[in-house]
């Protein structure tokens, strides 16, 4: 069979150049561009995969890249200018959530799985037990400064009195990097995307002790972010490429899916990795799922501002911006607007709200949406914690 | 003063040529640094300059050198005050951390050396990948026109002027129709086959 699929193209505007990792979550754009989505949603696009979030941040500040699948964080560094040349970003829409791990080495994991065990502890209090008497701070690797994963590392570390620079000592590793890094030693543990916690896992070099779910369920964890000038120049093409990505998600969602979309990514031009360690991180990809990105249920894809909030709330926090104006900055670049006119033409239910009580459902809830209610899982956080975020200012 | 600079290229020969280029200015003093562990190389050799290729990964470490050496202040590209130097060396794929604080004058003559090498290298690559697709393609009209030869009894020039015509029909580039007829007559073969 031809895996071409020849399509008859109306393409409009100028090219969509995007940038991605090697990382399960890139798989929206990948199968989008595989599909022939964006070809049919009239969007001439190109995917490049980069070796790091530096060369994302760097291709877009300079204008190599037009878009790329992005941590929300960096997107707000790169906007803000705190590491190079600043440019303005909009994300029209969200990509996946959750998929993340704190992955530590095989023996330091099994001390922490026994002692929560034996102990009825979280993990995060259980590491903290097993850190209590050692001198020398836990060397822990995270995938870039302006991570999700420094950010969510950090708020579960934080659970257990745990603090970077005290007990931890936080260092970067690129994900591709953190097998080899916890194999020779010179970290302990790592949190980064899948499918490298899994990779780490199947080499025998450590375990998973927790995913972004055990931290906060339903964690907002890639977005689609667009140069603000390209989006200005090209808005039909920038609605084409949301409807192909959002198109693209629900594909990536269905477990029927799951070993299709692995195979898939598992080739050489996007992971180049075994696809069965892929496979784990995918909806429907593991009888029973240890770590899974979700790409399309409970409002995946909708760009939430009360998500934008959060992160600037927890860089603030750990003093990773200036002085700041979050909400404006949040409405700024998180565009719901742009999103529900994207989808609009394809008939699906879109969230009434821009913001949500982030961390106040332990169950399945139900969201206002039109034209017909969400299904939400639930979205509540390791301590307990509820996030409220005010409501949208009137204007941009 | 010379200048310390950390070199970060998984290219040997390059990184061989633009040390030899480097060290040959007189005020630059070359350190070479394999990947992996960036943070312990820039602790050990202390460099007032890193170049690396941006194909590498490490770039992500290199951005939170903060942690290591708080004193030195990380400015990328040796001065982002100059957009357009910035994205030349990007366009090469070279990238440049000043750690050290020099000024962007100083540091010009040799990051635009590293530019240009790492420019001429990619003329290189560039060239050699239309070289090795041109042989594909035209060892692909070969087996192409044996096939029609052998199985539909076709002369050599009727054999091409097929190809040709088939790719003017569907409007599409002659290798790829080539490419696909080759791939889709050997598959059926192999089905076939008992």
């Amino acid at each position: 069979m031809s895996e071409v699929v020849s399509l008859k193209q109306s393409r409009s505007g100028t090219k969509l150049r995007i940038g991605f990792l090697r990382l399960t979550d890139s798989a929206p754009a990948i199968i989008a561009q595989e599909f022939g989505y964006f070809a049919e949603e009239g969007v001439d696009a190109d995917l490049f995969e980069e070796p790091s979030w530096a060369n994302i941040a760097d291709k877009l500040a300079y204008g190599f890249l037009d878009a790329a699948v992005i941590v929300p964080p960096l997107a707000f560094a790169i906007e803000l200018g705190l590491r190079g040349v600043s440019q303005k970003l909009v994300i029209p829409c969200n990509l996946s959530m959750g998929g993340n791990t704190v992955t530590l080495s095989r023996d330091l994991a099994l001390r922490v799985r026994e002692l929560a065990n034996k102990g009825g502890l979280s993990t995060a209090h259980a590491l903290a037990a097993c850190l209590k008497d050692r001198d020398q701070p836990l060397p822990l690797g995270v995938v870039h400064a302006y991570s999700t994963h420094n950010l969510l590392l950090r708020y579960w570390l934080a659970t257990a009195g745990l603090e970077a620079g005290r007990e931890v000592r936080l260092s970067v590793v690129p994900p591709a990097r953190a097998v080899e890094a916890l194999q020779s030693g010179s970290i302990s543990g790592f949190c980064a995307g899948a499918p490298w916690g899994e990779i780490a896992q199947r080499a025998g070099a450590g375990l998973n002790v927790a995913t972004s779910d055990d931290i906060w369920r339903a964690a907002p964890e890639k977005a689609f972010a667009v140069r603000a000038s390209w989006a200005e120049e090209n808005p039909e093409s920038l609605k084409g490429a949301v409807r192909a990505l959002v198109r693209a998600a629900q594909f990536c969602d269905a477990p029927e899916n799951a070993s299709y979309t692995g195979s898939l990514l598992s080739r050489q031009k996007y992971l180049g990795v075994d696809s069965h360690a892929i496979l784990s991180s995918l909806p429907g990809g593991a009888i029973a799922p240890d770590n899974q990105s979700c790409f399309w249920r409970g409002a995946a894809t909708f760009p939430w501002r009360s998500h934008a909030l959060w992160f600037l709330h927890q860089m603030t926090r750990w003093d990773l911006t200036g002085d700041i104006d979050a909400e404006a900055l949040a409405a700024r670049v998180y565009r719901s607007d742009l999103y529900r006119a994207a989808v609009a033409p394809l008939g699906l239910s879109v969230p009434l709200a821009d913001c949500k009580s982030e961390g106040a459902h332990s169950t399945s809830w139900r969201l206002e949406a039109a034209p017909n209610p969400i299904v939400m899982g639930p979205d509540n956080f390791c301590d307990g914690a509820v996030f409220e975020a005010s409501p949208a200012p009137a204007s941009f | 003063m010379a200048l310390t600079i950390l070199l970060i290229d998984t290219d040997p020969e390059r990184a061989r040529a633009l040390e030899e280029k480097l060290s040959q200015t007189g005020f630059a003093r070359v350190v070479r640094a394999e990947g992996s562990d960036l943070t312990a190389a820039v602790e050990a050799a202390k460099p007032d300059l890193v170049i690396i290729d941006m194909a590498l990964p490490d770039r992500d470490a290199l951005e939170d050198i903060r942690a290591v050496s708080a004193a030195s202040p990380v400015v990328m590209f040796a001065g982002t005050d100059d957009p357009a130097f910035a994205q030349e060396a990007i366009a090469a794929g070279v990238c440049s951390y000043n750690l050290s604080g020099v000024a962007l004058q100083d540091v010009r003559p040799i990051l635009a050396s590293a530019v240009a090498l790492f420019q001429r290298y990619r003329h290189v690559e560039t060239e050699l990948a239309a070289a090795k697709a041109l042989l594909n393609e035209r060892r692909l009209i070969e087996r192409a026109k044996a096939i029609l030869m052998k199985n539909r009894k076709m002369s050599e020039p009727d054999a091409y002027r097929w190809l040709q015509k088939k790719a003017m029909n569907e409007s599409r580039k002659l290798a790829d129709v080539v490419a696909e007829f080759v791939a889709e007559t050997e598959n059926g073969q192999r089905e076939t086959k008992p």
